[in-house]
């Protein structure tokens, strides 16, 4: 038996583990997912640095804090693009490596590392002019730093002060999945000629993040929120929002899938970096939700819906998720309409 | 004050902290006790047993800088039968002896409210709901390792792994259905029976009585499982651990369980195992499995090297090379190809699992193996185990019998190694450190000798030690330590 697989010590923020990669939709990433150095996901590193190096006259001179820095690759780009001074704040003890490698690189003087919670650590300047933070999570929101990012913008962002990045859009879309439906659902049907369908119900309930072909995509997407970094307020993260998804194709619907895309609108040209189906891939992968039903769907018709999400009381980690949808036609056979719930846990 | 609560609400602290004979940590904990249940709404909480108010999360205090909590030990010194002292250096003494108990109460107090706090706040990592509420008692480390061991298995997808893990299903599946006359009317006990597949197999195999064993939260849906399935009658589910739980039988006829973990021996359920062996399984009874190897290779991939190691060298332009250190300490756990094993394999422990015993299972054993081709440099080890199962306790089988030809010969058995099909175990590989000097060259058909070391690291940890000291004929000679966790 495996060891234990829903605790990632190394990134306790992703528990890559406990998703399970399997690499079906997409055979070309079936390596080197649990490998751990974040930056070899070069999509989104690249966008930060990008968003960084182009955008010196920004960084010249200001106060930066990194928040949840890592091995602090970001603090180390905002030194190079002539910050005057890179805070960089993490709870792990990652931080020790990373003062190993800001030292090996030369850049101690310009940058403070301090382990701590961002409520508790006490920042050489009471206020900074940027915060730079890769916050993000599965489903934007699972397990995410965002939290921590803006209790720091109101605690230290100065009036007028940046954040990178400042813009993440949630969308949602339908795919035709019904092999790949049918080995994580079905498969719980007959395991080794046994009913194994209490796994199934759960199954059901786990959202999956995994890597969608964009071939499977079944309507166009839809964007259901966008968060905006300086005004959002973490009462926020808790939201009910509609949905509607054209189909663009007859086809069969098994599951709704979600992403998200981030932008960095403070920079002098805006950047931006989808974790889409169309785009190239991050570890963020886009994640799965299985509706019970299959829908049998015609070009142009409309399966609307809402999606509700919310920390479970319980557990604030957990994220709560329901989908509501109907699907209305004038084919009565295919009429459907029914709520799932999930728990990404 | 003290006065006033005796008179008022009949509640008469220092009565209560002589019956029940509490202690200066008993007594915080009966006042928090108190409080919260006041604050539920129970105003009349019940202290006839100082059980009730045990959990440690009492040392929590329930109102913000509770005066009582401050004054608790000022009590003691109110009590009438406490006699004052008279002469004024007695006194001084008594103070001062105070002075010091008081500080090392408080010192305790506020060790125990730490402690309790950090288990708090790591149980929230925990996603075993039901643990937290009925094992809070437990406080010792090894015991929070032991819950993140049973809740890790908990969820799904590790099932749904270990089930999908088709060469070790099937292994075990093969094995009791092509033997069904071993298994007719035999009582079984399945240890760490995850969702009961197993026992499944066993009952359907003929088991007249099966009893499946877990210590993990799985072992609900493992019964509904077993219910739907209508073998309710056949397999009788327990949670807990075997070494803690009453068996509704003396003794058993077969003991199946998949307790293998990475490198074999990773996780140390096998000692659980072997305690079940000891303490159920009859005189003549079968193990399922019955044999185990463990085999080692030599290792040499320089691509994976370059993306594991020299990838750090630069990173967007930067050297991060400190993300390095004790890169070579760990043992990591991937599958690799036939081609990056220049070599053969060699057993360097059998384990006849009728008989090992868990001493055994710490070791120092030596191998041998030969180059079969040259390579630049010898970057690891390879480490990785075969399964047999053998129909009784006395078939013959050789110390490093071959997976592929025993089951030519018809028996059930299969292998981790690179040369098999993918499991999930994959393979340990245990990267050398050259350090500053570079690696040498190495010859087809030299010869490398050497010896292997497993050591848990601690009686607690489920992690393991594993060392290697190596020679190879005419060339380097090396030692190095690697952990698993």
């Amino acid at each position: 038996m495996p060891k234990a697989m829903g605790i990632n010590e190394r990134m306790p923020r992703r528990k890559v583990q406990q998703f399970q990669a399997h690499g079906q939709h997409d055979p070309n990433h079936t390596d080197g997912r649990q490998e751990g150095p974040c930056f070899k996901d070069d999509v989104r590193t690249r966008s930060y640095r990008d968003s960084i190096y182009q955008n010196r006259h920004i960084f010249k001179d200001k106060v930066v804090l990194d928040v949840g820095c890592g091995t602090g690759i970001l603090s180390m780009f905002a030194a190079k693009a002539g910050a005057k001074h890179v805070i960089g704040v993490d709870m792990s003890s990652i931080i020790e490596k990373a003062k190993q490698i800001v030292a090996c690189n030369g850049l101690s003087d310009k940058i403070t590392l301090l382990q701590g919670k961002m409520e508790e650590v006490v920042l050489p300047y009471p206020k900074v002019d940027i915060i730079i933070s890769e916050w993000m999570g599965y489903f934007l929101l699972y397990e995410s730093m965002l939290d921590t990012v803006l209790y720091a913008r109101d605690r230290y962002l100065v009036p007028g002060g940046k954040i990178f990045p400042d813009k993440a859009t949630m969308y949602l879309a339908a795919i035709e999945d019904g092999e790949y439906k049918d080995d994580k659902i079905g498969f719980w049907d007959n395991v080794y000629g046994f009913d194994y369908s209490p796994m199934k119900e759960i199954a059901l309930t786990e959202p999956l993040v995994d890597t969608v072909e964009m071939k499977a995509l079944v309507t166009d997407p839809c964007p259901i929120i966008t968060l905006d970094l300086y005004t959002v307020t973490p009462a926020d993260l808790a939201f009910k929002v509609p949905f509607s998804l054209t189909a663009k194709r007859s086809d069969f619907i098994h599951a709704v899938i979600a992403w998200f895309d981030i932008e960095f609108g403070a920079c002098h040209k805006p950047i931006t970096f989808s974790t889409g189906p169309h785009a190239k891939y991050t570890h963020w992968k886009q994640t799965v939700f299985y509706l019970r039903d299959v829908l049998t769907v015609e070009e142009e018709e409309v399966v609307s819906g809402v999606l509700e999400n919310k920390p479970n009381d319980k557990n604030k980690r957990d994220l709560d998720i329901t989908i509501s949808y109907k699907f209305e036609t004038t084919d009565n056979l295919r009429y459907s309409e029914g709520s799932c719930f999930y728990r990404m846990c | 004050m003290l006065q006033e609560t005796k008179d008022k609400y009949n509640f008469d602290l220092r009565r209560i902290q002589k019956e029940l004979d509490l202690d200066f940590l008993g007594t915080i904990k009966l006042v928090n006790y108190i409080r919260s249940q006041v604050k539920a709404g129970n105003l009349s909480p019940d202290v006839s047993s100082k059980s009730n108010f045990e959990d440690e999360v009492y040392l929590k205090p329930v109102l913000e800088d509770d005066a009582l909590l401050y004054s608790l030990d000022d009590i003691e010194d109110q009590d009438p039968e406490v006699p004052g002292g008279t002469e004024a250096e007695r006194r001084v003494t008594e103070l001062q002896e105070d002075l010091e108990r008081l500080q090392s109460q408080f010192s305790e107090y506020r060790i125990a409210v730490q402690k309790s706090m950090e288990e708090q706040l790591s149980k929230e990592d925990e996603k075993l709901i039901s643990a937290a509420s009925s094992a809070q008692k437990s406080t010792s480390k090894a015991e929070a390792i032991d819950s993140d061991y049973f809740s890790s298995y908990s969820y799904n997808g590790i099932h749904e792994s270990m089930l999908k893990d088709a060469i070790r299903t099937d292994g075990y599946r093969d094995f009791i259905y092509e033997n069904k006359h071993l298994f007719k009317d035999k009582v079984v006990l399945d240890v760490g029976c995850g969702t009961g597949i197993l026992s499944m197999f066993c009952a359907k195999a003929g088991a007249r009585k099966v009893i499946s064993v877990d210590n993990s939260n799985i072992i609900d849906r493992a019964k509904e499982i077993i219910h739907e399935n209508g073998f309710g009658d056949v397999i009788t589910c327990i949670r807990g651990k075997i070494e803690e739980v009453t068996l509704p039988v003396p003794q058993v006829d077969i003991i199946v369980s998949e307790w293998m973990g990475y490198c074999l021996l990773f996780e140390a359920m096998f000692d659980s195992v072997i305690f079940a062996r000891d303490r159920y399984l009859a005189p003549g009874g079968l193990m399922v499995p019955s044999h185990a190897t463990l085999r080692i290779a030599p290792f040499a991939d320089p691509d994976f090297i370059d993306s594991h190691i020299s990838f750090w060298n630069d990173v967007y332009g930067f050297n991060m090379r400190s993300m390095l250190t004790g890169i070579y300490d760990e043992a990591l756990v991937r599958s690799v190809q036939p081609s990056t094993i220049p070599g053969d394999s060699s057993v360097f422990l059998p384990l006849p699992l009728h008989t090992i015993t868990v001493d055994e299972l710490s070791f120092l054993k030596e191998f041998q193996v030969t180059l079969n081709e040259d390579v630049d440099s010898l970057d690891g080890w390879a480490i990785w185990f075969d399964i047999f199962f053998m129909p009784s306790r006395d078939s013959p089988i050789s110390d490093d019998a071959i997976p592929s030809e025993m089951q030519k010969k018809g028996f059930v058995a299969f292998t981790t190694g690179p040369d098999g099909p993918e499991t999930h175990w994959q393979q340990g590989i245990l990267l050398i450190d050259h350090g500053k000097k570079s690696a040498l060259p190495l010859k087809k058909g030299q010869t490398i000798t050497g010896k292997v070391g497993y050591q848990k690291k601690s009686k607690e940890s489920r992690s393991l030690d594993i060392s290697i000291e190596w020679n190879v004929q005419e060339g380097e000679k090396g030692s190095q330590e690697w952990s698993l966790q």
